[in-house]
C-alpha cells in the first residue's frame, strides 16, 4: 500500500481555551480527490488552515501534519514557506479578496513562480500565459494586464487556480471554492478543478458545506461536525448508505431535485456551541436514535464496510436507510 | 384567485461605463408578466443580474416600474412612500438573505416583531405583547429568546424573528428574497418547513426568489426562470424541473450538484454570466446557448404557449418538445 501524502494525527486547535478541532485523524493519499463536509463551524476549514500553520498566534495547535512523512507543525518557518504555495496550494470562497487589488493579475501568477520555481522575468511571463490558456482564461495575452476588479468572479477564480497551479502543487487544498459563484459558473469551474486533478495527478482536497459538489467531486468524503470526523467512507457508500445519522440527517434535510415531493426532515435544535459541548457524542441532543450511553463518552471510530468508518454507537441500520 | 400581478413591467436603471463615460441604460426588468394566486407561491430562479430581486421590489411598490403596472389584491399599485401604499404595504411583506441586516441591532426581538403593530396601529398595548408571544410560538421561538438582541440569536433563530415580524401585520403576500441562502443545511430545512407550514396555516401567498432550483421546487407550485431581465421558461415546477425546454433552463437544472450518482448528463456552458449593460442582440441568451441558430442573433423569441402550457422564450422550444415527445 502507499503512503499517504497527508498524515494528519489527532489534530487539535482551541482558540483562548474553546475547542474548535478535537482530535482530527486524515490521510490524503496522493491524487485522489478527498471531500470534507459539514455546516458552519464544523472545522472543515480550520483542519487544513492548523495544518499549514495559518491560524493566528491565539490558536493552541497540537497533534501532528505530514506531508510525505516531514512534519510540518512544528516546522520552521522557512520549510512552512517551502511547502505553502508550493506542494500545497489552497484556494477559498471568495477570490476577489485573496487577490491583490492593485497589481494586474499576471504579475499575481508571476510572483509565485519567481518565488517558488526561481523563473527569471521572462520565463515566468511565458508560463503565465501556459497557465491562463490552461485555466480555461480565453485571450490571456491581454487578460494578464487586467486588475482583478475588470474581471468576473469566476475568472477571479481561474485566476487564483492558475496561481495555485504555479507551484506544481502535490495537493490542492479547495476551501468552498464555487459557494460564491452562480450555478453555471460553478459547473465551470468543478469542470475545470476535475480535468486538472486528472492531468496534473495532484490530489485535491474540497472543503464545501454542499453535499451535491463533494459528491461530484470526490471519491472519498470525510462528513466533520463540532470539530471531529463523524463518517469517512467511498463517495457511493457515504451517499448511498449513510451509517451515522448525522450524515443521513443531512441527506434527508435536502430537497430532492427528482422523484415525488417530500417534507424535508429537518434536524431539530442547532450546532452545539464551542463553549456549550454536550458530553459524549457532541451530535447527541440532536439525533434520533440518542440514548443515555450516547451521553457517557465520546464515541470511537469504527469499522462498517470497506474503508467505511463511523463514530456512533447507534449506527443506523442498512434497512431503515434504504427504505 | 389571482393576489398579485405584473403586467409586462420593466424597471430601467442608467448607469454610466466608467467615469466619463456615456448613460447607459439598464433594463434590470423587461416587459416580465406574472402572477400569484392567493396562499400560493411562485418561485423565481435565476443568477446575480438576472433581475430576479428587481422584480420582488417591483412586486411590494418599493421600485416603480418604467413599464406595465403591478396590481394587488384587485387595485393599482400605489406610489411608494404615500399613505395608500403604506396601508398596502402591511398585507404583503419583504423576508431576505441576511437576517441580521434586516434586524435593529438595538431593540430586542419581541419588540421588533411588535413594531409593524404599533405602525399600522393595531389592538391596544396588551393585545399587541399577546400578539407578540404568539407570532413567537407559531415561529417556533421560546418565549425567552423574545427578549434578547438579534446578535444573541443563531442565524436560524434570527431569520425565524424576521418571519414572525413579517408575520405581525397579517399579511396576505411575503416576497421572500433568497430567504434560506445564508443558513446551513440543517437549519434550512427547518426554515423551509415553517414556510410551507405557515403558508398553508394563514393562506399566504409568496414570491419565492431564488438561486437553488432544489429549495424553489420544495416550495413553489408554479415557477419561472429569468435570464437577463426576461423570463425565459414559466409554468410547473415539475415539468420544469423534470424537462426544462428554455436550453438556459437545461443548463441550469443540469448543473445542479445532487449527493449520489448523477442523473442527467451536464451542461456546462461556456462564457460568463452577461452584463446587463450590454445585452446581446436577438436572444439575449445566444452567446452562450448550445443549439443557437442564425435566427437566434437577430430576433428575440417571444414567450409563447407550449403544448403542455408553459411559456418558454426560444425559437426551438418547439422542435425541442416534438422531439421528446
Amino acid at each position: 500500500m502507499t503512503e499517504p501524502l497527508v498524515r494528519i494525527r489527532d489534530l487539535r486547535v482551541d482558540f483562548h481555551g474553546l475547542p474548535a478541532l478535537r482530535g482530527i485523524d486524515l490521510d490524503v493519499m496522493p491524487g485522489e480527490a478527498v471531500g470534507l463536509v459539514g455546516e458552519s463551524g464544523c472545522g472543515k476549514s480550520v483542519t487544513w488552515l492548523a495544518a499549514l500553520g495559518l491560524l493566528p498566534n491565539t490558536a493552541r495547535v497540537s497533534g501532528s501534519v505530514a506531508l510525505a512523512g516531514q512534519e510540518l507543525l512544528a516546522a520552521p518557518p522557512g520549510t512552512l514557506d517551502r511547502v505553502r504555495g508550493r506542494r500545497v496550494a489552497m484556494i477559498f470562497q471568495d477570490p476577489a479578496s485573496s487577490l491583490n487589488p492593485v497589481q494586474r493579475v499576471g504579475r499575481q501568477v508571476a510572483e509565485v513562480l519567481r518565488l517558488h520555481r526561481g523563473m527569471d522575468d521572462a520565463a515566468a511571463n511565458a508560463e503565465v500565459l501556459r497557465l491562463f490558456d490552461l485555466v480555461g482564461i480565453p485571450d490571456p495575452r491581454r487578460r494578464v494586464h487586467v486588475y482583478p476588479h475588470e474581471m468576473s468572479g469566476g475568472q477571479n477564480q481561474r485566476v487564483m487556480i492558475a496561481m495555485a497551479l504555479a507551484g506544481g502543487p502535490e495537493v490542492l487544498v479547495a476551501d468552498e471554492p464555487t459557494t460564491a459563484l452562480d450555478t453555471t459558473i460553478q459547473a465551470q469551474i468543478l469542470d475545470l478543478l476535475r480535468r486538472l486533478q486528472q492531468e496534473t495527478g495532484m490530489a485535491l482536497v474540497l472543503i464545501s458545506h454542499d453535499l451535491g459538489v463533494v459528491s461530484e467531486m470526490c471519491s472519498r468524503v470525510c462528513v466533520m461536525y463540532a470539530g471531529r470526523i463523524v463518517e469517512q467512507a467511498p463517495a457511493d457508500t457515504l451517499f448511498a448508505r449513510p451509517r451515522h445519522p448525522y450524515t443521513s440527517g443531512l441527506l434527508a434535510a435536502l430537497p430532492d431535485m427528482v422523484g415525488p415531493r417530500r417534507r424535508l426532515e429537518a434536524i431539530g435544535g442547532n450546532v452545539p456551541e464551542p463553549w456549550n459541548l454536550p458530553p459524549g457524542c457532541a451530535f447527541a441532543p440532536r439525533c434520533g436514535h440518542a440514548s443515555a450511553a450516547c451521553a457517557a463518552a465520546m464515541p470511537d471510530f469504527a469499522t462498517v464496510g470497506p474503508s467505511h468508518e463511523a463514530a456512533c454507537i447507534h449506527l443506523e441500520n442498512d434497512a431503515m436507510v434504504s427504505a | 384567485m389571482t393576489l398579485l400581478s405584473l403586467d409586462g413591467v420593466s424597471r430601467v436603471y442608467a448607469t454610466r461605463r466608467g467615469l466619463f463615460g456615456r448613460p447607459v441604460a439598464v433594463r434590470a426588468v423587461d416587459h416580465v408578466s406574472l402572477s400569484v394566486e392567493a396562499g400560493r407561491t411562485l418561485g423565481i430562479v435565476g443568477e446575480s443580474g438576472c433581475g430576479k430581486s428587481t422584480t420582488g421590489r417591483l412586486a411590494l411598490g418599493i421600485e416603480t416600474p418604467n413599464e406595465g403596472s403591478v396590481r394587488f389584491d384587485g387595485a393599482a399599485m400605489p406610489a411608494p412612500g404615500t399613505q395608500p401604499w403604506r396601508q398596502m404595504r402591511a398585507r404583503m411583506q419583504l423576508v431576505y438573505q441576511d437576517p441580521l441586516g434586516a434586524m435593529d441591532r438595538r431593540l430586542t426581538v419581541a419588540d421588533q416583531v411588535g413594531e409593524p403593530l404599533e405602525i399600522h396601529g393595531i389592538g391596544t398595548k396588551q393585545d399587541r405583547q399577546d400578539r407578540v408571544a404568539a407570532l413567537l410560538a407559531d415561529v417556533g421561538l421560546r418565549p425567552d429568546l423574545g427578549l434578547r438582541h438579534p446578535h444573541e440569536l443563531s442565524g436560524g433563530q434570527r431569520q425565524r424573528a424576521v418571519l414572525a415580524r413579517a408575520l405581525a401585520s397579517d399579511p396576505a403576500l411575503l416576497v421572500c428574497d433568497e430567504p434560506v441562502s445564508a443558513l446551513d443545511v440543517s437549519i434550512q430545512a427547518q426554515v423551509v418547513n415553517m414556510l410551507t407550514d405557515l403558508q398553508q396555516a394563514r393562506d399566504i401567498a409568496m414570491l419565492f426568489i431564488s438561486h437553488d432550483l432544489k429549495v424553489v421546487r420544495q416550495v413553489s407550485h408554479q415557477v419561472a426562470v429569468m435570464y437577463l431581465g426576461l423570463i425565459v421558461e414559466q409554468g410547473d415546477p415539475e415539468a420544469i424541473f423534470a424537462d426544462p425546454l428554455h436550453p438556459y433552463s437545461r443548463a441550469l437544472v443540469s448543473a445542479i450538484p445532487v449527493p449520489g450518482p448523477r442523473r442527467r448528463e451536464r451542461i456546462v456552458l461556456s462564457g460568463d454570466p452577461p452584463n446587463p449593460a450590454d445585452r446581446p442582440t436577438g436572444c439575449a441568451f445566444h452567446p452562450r446557448c448550445p443549439v443557437a441558430i442564425a435566427t437566434c442573433t437577430h430576433t428575440a423569441p417571444p414567450l409563447s404557449r407550449m403544448a403542455d402550457g408553459r411559456l418558454v422564450a426560444c425559437h426551438l422550444a418547439d422542435t425541442h418538445q416534438r422531439k421528446a415527445a
